[in-house]
């Protein structure tokens, strides 16, 4: 031992060389005798690979179309979702690679600049690197063939620098994040915004298929020269810069990246002590309020401290503090959130004309968004998993128990009716409309609530116990999906008197059609509560069973 | 009351799943005022026998009493004079211990004030009252048991069925909760809870009875049970496991 420390101290300097090298070892090793790591890397190369021809192809049209116009947008655009990915992806699917776990090294004697670039170093080898390293190279080409060998080599350096962004932007906002993500609460927020990127997914695409109908193409291209001065459009348009004659960007641009990328190494240096010694347990514990109040003032949240203090009080107390404590039900709510206020103000504007909107169009979007709500509780008792054994313990009664989960669920959905319906009748520009909108709303919504009801207490199939919210057991899908489907067809088939009403009244509906609705929702919610009720109590360990995951 | 009824009594409880027969007619009578170890090995029926006994599970024969009131047939009153603390099942662990405890104390339709009362006693009997704001979920194994068992005792039962509630307990936390029972049991109450740690039961338990493949194998008060023996050996031989010869895993010395 006393041999290696001096070796170390007659200056055998350790460099980034062997923090590359001790990578592709661990990897190397870590495939020895595993053939499934072996197959998920090929298969993760593979992607990398058609990801980047893809990459390739989008980034060297403009050259091979020899369309001049279009070079900055496709450069600044594509290079800056490169960034952002790079930013983000590693924060949503909880991780980057960590061959080279930053924690193995707390007890060598390293300096910290040594460690970074070590590191830094390191990471640059990994599949996705090579992937954004080849897809570039159309960069090069497109620059390459409007300004010739200058362009294509400026822009390869170009390149190389945005490259050498996305690692170091990956490294430091994941390290600096990585105390928070050992947290539970964090995580739990993390997946409920993936849960809103999810559900943003299907607007964005309509929202962008109708923005290419009429693009504005010059706006767009104003907007990409702003980005490529940013840093996260500027790495990739330096070559087109110097293929348009505007030789002067080029270092500046090159100047943005370098303090970007020496700032975002700073930044991860920092952060870099806390990930090695591995934060446990600091999620916040420190400094903690007090908790005042007596324990059954806690359970109520504030705004429902009107509630009363019995049974139904503190099933619904405890349904609207679990809709949002718990990750799976609060990305249902947001999911259902965005897709009811999208979908709606798409299908009535996108399509026909914004003239003339259709009291039965509109009744019809009311009715798939009030549907969709209220599939949200298809399998209500499922959520709880084994924790409802509490309720069968107790023996509470069955139509209590589904009125109080119904009454908790409006709570927050309610609001939302108001919104989404205020929302669609001001788009439509006939605001007097939010009658007809909420009215048809609130009719679906009741009725969903008691069909959905009932096929929560005979259909319950029960969840995975992990945090992630999209976890899902296999098996028996299908059965699951027919019921579920069936149970929306029969919501839509209670409501059709709803939309008859809406073509049949003309103008006396758009009075009628709120309080009608609203009694309409309510009456069928209690009956459905009612009939239920008296099937679950029936049938508690049953349902127990059912929603109880298998050990 | 209902003096003269046992605390608990099972009749011919059968449940089977699937092909396997998981308990094959019990038959036990658990004394007023007895604590009473239901010792068994892995997979022997414990959990789903006394899930049977208190209206988790639905047996596919026989029946279960609550201090004289049918579990399946008259469930609210007898499920008003039970306290239960499963295993393996999750609490409503997105609440506070606070909330959890107002929860339960709620749902069984008790007085608000009274459970505000004895909420703060239970948390703060069981060392729970400085974990504050945490969620039941971020408690540690033991945290989670005590709660578990203030969740049991809040309304007052007359009966208390525990599934292994010694299981993943630190010595700290177990000793409270013996302690606690056994004051439960000399202020007139019945403890019924499985366990296989022979020494645990032989510590608490006035009654004891075996359980292995679903039956019961030797039922009586400890003395009757052990007789001269060790409660270990006794449980052993019921069960039917090898006692080391000193011939195999010869191999192991070497």
């Amino acid at each position: 031992m006393a041999v290696a420390v001096t070796d170390v101290g007659a200056g055998r300097r350790v460099s980034a060389r062997h923090f590359v090298r001790l990578k592709l070892r661990v990897m190397g090793n870590s495939f020895r005798g595993q053939g499934w790591r072996i197959g998920s890397f090929v298969l993760g190369a593979v992607g990398g690979f058609w990801l980047a021809t893809v990459g390739f192809s989008l980034f060297a049209i403009p050259g091979l179309a020899g369309d001049d116009e279009y070079a900055m947008l496709l450069a600044a655009l594509g290079g800056g979702l490169v960034v952002l990915g790079w930013l983000l992806l590693p924060l949503i699917f909880f991780g980057v690679d960590e061959t080279l776990d930053p924690a193995r090294f707390a007890l060598l004697p390293l300096p910290r600049r040594t460690l970074v670039t070590g590191l830094f170093a390191a990471a640059l080898v990994s599949v996705p690197a090579v992937a954004v390293l080849l897809a570039s190279t159309g960069l090069i080409l497109t620059a390459g063939i409007f300004g010739g060998w200058t362009a294509a080599l400026t822009q390869a350096v170009g390149v190389l620098a945005g490259l050498l962004l996305c690692v170091a932007a990956a490294r430091a906002v994941t390290s600096a994040f990585a105390t928070m993500l050992r947290s539970r609460r964090v995580r739990d927020l993390a997946a409920v915004l993936l849960a809103g990127a999810a559900a943003l997914i299907a607007p964005v695409q309509l929202a962008a298929a109708a923005a290419l109908q009429d693009a504005d193409w010059d706006r767009l291209a104003a907007v990409a020269t702003v980005v490529g001065w940013t840093p996260f459009g500027a790495p990739w348009t330096i070559g087109i810069e110097v293929a348009q004659g505007r030789l002067w960007a080029a270092p500046v641009k090159l100047l943005i990246t370098a303090l970007t990328v020496v700032a975002l190494l700073a930044w991860w240096s920092r952060s870099l002590e806390s990930a090695m010694v591995g934060v446990t347990g600091t999620g916040g514990a420190a400094a903690r309020p007090k908790v005042t109040g007596t324990a059954v003032t806690q359970l109520f949240p504030r705004l429902l401290g009107w509630l009363p203090r019995g049974r139904f009080g503190a099933l619904v107390a405890r349904e609207a503090r679990y809709w949002w404590r718990d990750a799976r039900r609060r990305a249902h709510l947001i999911t259902l959130a965005v897709v009811g206020l999208f979908v709606p103000a798409l299908f009535n504007l996108g399509g026909g004309s914004p003239e003339t909107p259709s009291p039965v169009l509109v009744s019809l979007t009311m009715l798939f968004v009030g549907v969709l709500a209220a599939a949200t509780l298809a399998n209500q008792f499922g959520f709880d998993g084994s924790a409802y054994a509490a309720h069968v313990v107790v023996g509470v009664p069955g139509a209590v128990e589904l009125r109080a989960r119904m009454a908790a669920f409006s709570l927050y959905l309610l609001p939302l009716v108001l919104v989404i319906s205020g929302v669609l009748a001001l788009l439509l520009g006939r605001p007097w409309w939010i009658g007809l909108t909420a009215g048809s709303l609130l009719a679906t919504f009741g009725a969903g609530l008691a069909a959905n009801t009932l096929l929560s207490v005979l259909g319950a199939y029960s969840l995975p116990e992990t945090s992630n919210p999209f976890a899902m057991n296999s098996g028996a899908g299908v059965a699951r999906g027919f019921l579920g489907i069936l149970s929306m067809l029969a919501t839509a088939a209670a409501v059709t008197p709803m939309v008859v009403a809406a073509a049949l009244l003309g103008d006396v509906w758009l009075w009628l059609a709120l309080p009608v609705g609203a009694a309409y929702g309510l009456g069928a919610a209690l009956l459905g509560a009612y009939l239920a009720g008296d099937v679950l109590d029936r049938r508690q360990p049953e349902l127990l069973a059912a929603i109880a995951p298998r050990r | 009351m209902t003096a003269e009824h046992p605390a608990l009594t099972l009749r011919g409880l059968v449940k089977r799943f699937d092909t396997k027969m998981a308990v094959a007619g019990v038959d036990l009578t658990v004394p007023a005022g007895s604590f009473y170890g239901l010792l068994g090995p892995n997979g022997a029926g414990k959990t789903t026998t006394l899930s049977m006994a208190v209206g988790l599970l639905r047996p596919d024969a026989g029946g279960a009493w609550v201090l004289g009131h049918d579990v399946w047939a008259d469930p609210v009153r007898a499920k008003q004079l039970l306290g239960v603390m499963p295993d393996g099942l999750r609490l409503f662990d997105r609440l506070r211990g606070a909330e959890l405890l107002a929860y339960h104390g709620l749902l069984r339709g008790m007085n608000p004030a009274v459970v505000n009362q004895r909420a703060a006693e239970l948390l703060d009997v069981l060392a729970l009252a400085d974990a504050g704001r945490t969620l039941v979920v971020d408690y540690s194994a033991g945290m989670k048991k005590k709660i578990g068992l203030a969740c049991a005792l809040l309304h007052g039962p007359r009966l208390l069925v525990l599934d292994e509630p010694f299981e993943a307990v630190d010595p700290v936390s177990a000793a409270l909760i013996r302690d606690i029972l056994r004051r439960y049991v000399a202020g007139g109450g019945t403890v019924v809870f499985s366990s296989h740690v022979m020494e645990v039961v032989e510590r608490l338990c006035s009654h004891v009875a075996i359980l292995a493949d679903g039956a019961i194998k030797r039922v009586g008060t400890l003395d009757e049970v052990r007789g001269e023996r060790p409660l270990e050996e006794v449980f052993v031989t019921v069960v039917g496991g090898r006692t080391a010869t000193g011939e195999e895993l010869a191999w192991l010395s070497r």
